[in-house]
């Protein structure tokens, strides 16, 4: 933990309103030469946009596999997951709506982002019992930590 | 006495309209600016209606049967109303019919049912419409799913459809009133596409999905048997790359910006009041609102125009499913027949 901080305030660190970019989006080359003028370090800084190129089931279907995650697909996204959730009440990056949209359009780069939180699920179920369209968040939640922990 | 009611518009308003006067014994007068009877549902050949997928005939043939038979209604195509007089309690209509010059017909009572046009996406140029090939409206979507030929302009079968819904609708550039039937029409399409395609994703781009009602399970349906995608957000701008369509929006649900390709755009275009609308306003000398329907003189009572004798029915009043817009007709016929009956009756239920 201490190093993944040493090196974000390494990387980018000339960038205004730095904390906003993710550390992967920031390319710094160590050394770069552009036809004999250096441009190492900040003056080759390129930091990728965020917009979302694509939408991609794949990740969808591989938690559709796993058990519990058979009605990720079933989700309007009204948030009464989130709402009920005794973690997200605590934790403000536990947010199982957000998770199941995230894996539902596919949006990886995202999921990368927030990837260590999926595990803080208790399990304990009450979104699945508040759950209007019966998603079975709970169930998702777990398919989801399977389907992460298979891609790492 | 005369006793005979003038129909304005022979879409689904207009023929309930006139087939219930005429089953009532009241003759009617069914007068229709284009050439063949039926309305929007027709003219833009609907395959099928929301929220069930039933044919379209199933709801438009027995009420253009039951008025093309009747011998109480004497329809008019291709024809409009240019002038209407009153006098000794009667109306005096001036008919033009397109090629037959103009004719005049004394009529009791009026029911203006002259719908509604769907929303020229040209005039929000966000959306190329009507420069880029394949952005289309759903309504032209309704013809090419009848014809079972869902294609791109080249010949493509499209791979990834995008729905836009409030095209025209809920936004203050254009129209700011929902239309209240493009989110389930869109859905339905979705489906059908789904049906027809096969190998196909469709991603609705909607601010909120309101099928309303029954029409809630075409929502539901749609995700969990057909597998629809829906993202939050409205499109910003659609780019031609010649072969693809990149449509850009953000997804608010993850705060997210996207750029995405599509092979296919369809516009849900709203409900917009059409040229007959304000040309009935005109000659009836009837109010609209500031949308530019026909105002009735209550809100909560559509049929009621506020002029004596005169009825309102269907999508001119207010943006409208088909089942609302013939429960309309049925209803503005109950109060024009009484009115030809009995005119101290008018107002008696208000």
């Amino acid at each position: 933990m201490a190093d993944a901080r040493a090196k974000a305030e390494e990387t980018g660190r000339f960038i205004v309103e730095r904390q906003y970019v993710d550390d992967r989006r920031i390319h710094e080359p160590k050394k770069l030469d552009a036809g004999g003028i250096d441009i190492s370090g900040r003056w080759g800084v390129l930091i990728e946009p965020r917009t979302i190129t694509t939408f991609d089931h794949t990740l969808m279907r591989q938690v559709q596999r796993e058990s519990g995650g058979e009605f990720i697909h079933r989700c309007f996204q009204c948030g009464n997951c989130t709402a009920a959730c005794p973690t997200a009440e605590e934790h403000p990056m536990f947010n199982p709506r957000y998770f199941i949209h995230v894996v539902r359009m596919g949006y990886s780069a995202e999921l990368e982002n927030v990837r260590k939180y999926v595990y803080l699920c208790a399990s304990c179920g009450r979104c699945t019992e508040a759950c209007p369209r019966e998603v079975d968040p709970s169930g998702v939640m777990a398919a989801i930590g399977t389907v992460v922990r298979k891609l790492s | 006495m005369n006793e005979s009611v003038l129909v304005i518009g022979g879409g689904p308003a207009g023929l309930r309209a006139a087939a219930d006067l005429a089953d009532l014994g009241t003759s009617v007068v069914l007068v229709e600016r284009r050439n063949e009877l039926g309305g929007a549902p027709i003219r833009w050949k609907y395959k099928t209606l929301a929220p069930e997928l039933r044919p379209t005939e199933e709801v438009m043939d027995p009420m253009i049967a039951a008025v093309e038979s009747h011998p109480l209604v004497k329809v008019y195509r291709d024809s409009v109303v240019e002038r209407v007089s009153r006098a000794a309690g009667n109306f005096h209509i001036t008919l033009r019919t397109n090629g037959a010059g103009a004719r005049e017909i004394p009529v009791r009572a009026i029911v203006a049912a002259t719908g509604f046009e769907h929303f020229d996406a040209s005039r929000d140029p966000r959306y190329e419409y009507g420069r880029a090939a394949n952005v289309i409206g759903i309504h032209e979507l309704e013809g090419m799913l009848k014809e079972s030929r869902v294609v791109c302009k080249d010949g493509r079968k499209p791979k990834r459809i995008a729905f836009i819904f409030c095209v025209g609708s809920r936004d203050r550039a254009t129209n700011p009133w929902c239309c209240t039937v493009c989110c389930g029409v869109s859905i339905k399409q979705g489906i059908e596409l789904k049906r027809l395609l096969g190998d196909v994703e469709i991603y609705n781009i909607y601010i909120d999905i309101r099928t309303f009602g029954l029409w809630e399970q075409l929502y539901w349906t749609s995700m969990e048997e057909y597998g629809l995608n829906f993202i939050r957000g409205r499109v910003s701008q659609i780019y031609d790359t010649g072969t693809q369509l990149l449509v850009k929006g953000e997804d608010t649900l993850v705060r997210g910006p996207f750029e995405v390709l599509m092979d296919m755009v369809v516009l849900a275009v709203g409900i917009a009041p059409g040229e007959g609308t304000a040309q009935a306003a005109k000659v009836l000398d009837l109010n609209c609102n500031s949308f530019g329907f026909l105002q009735p003189r209550h809100p909560n009572v559509h049929y009621d125009s506020g002029k004596e004798g005169v009825f309102l029915a269907g999508a001119c009043v207010a943006p409208m499913s088909i089942e609302e817009a013939i429960l309309a007709g049925s209803a503005a016929a109950m109060q024009a027949a009484k009115f030809v009956r009995e005119p101290a009756l008018q107002g008696a239920a208000d």
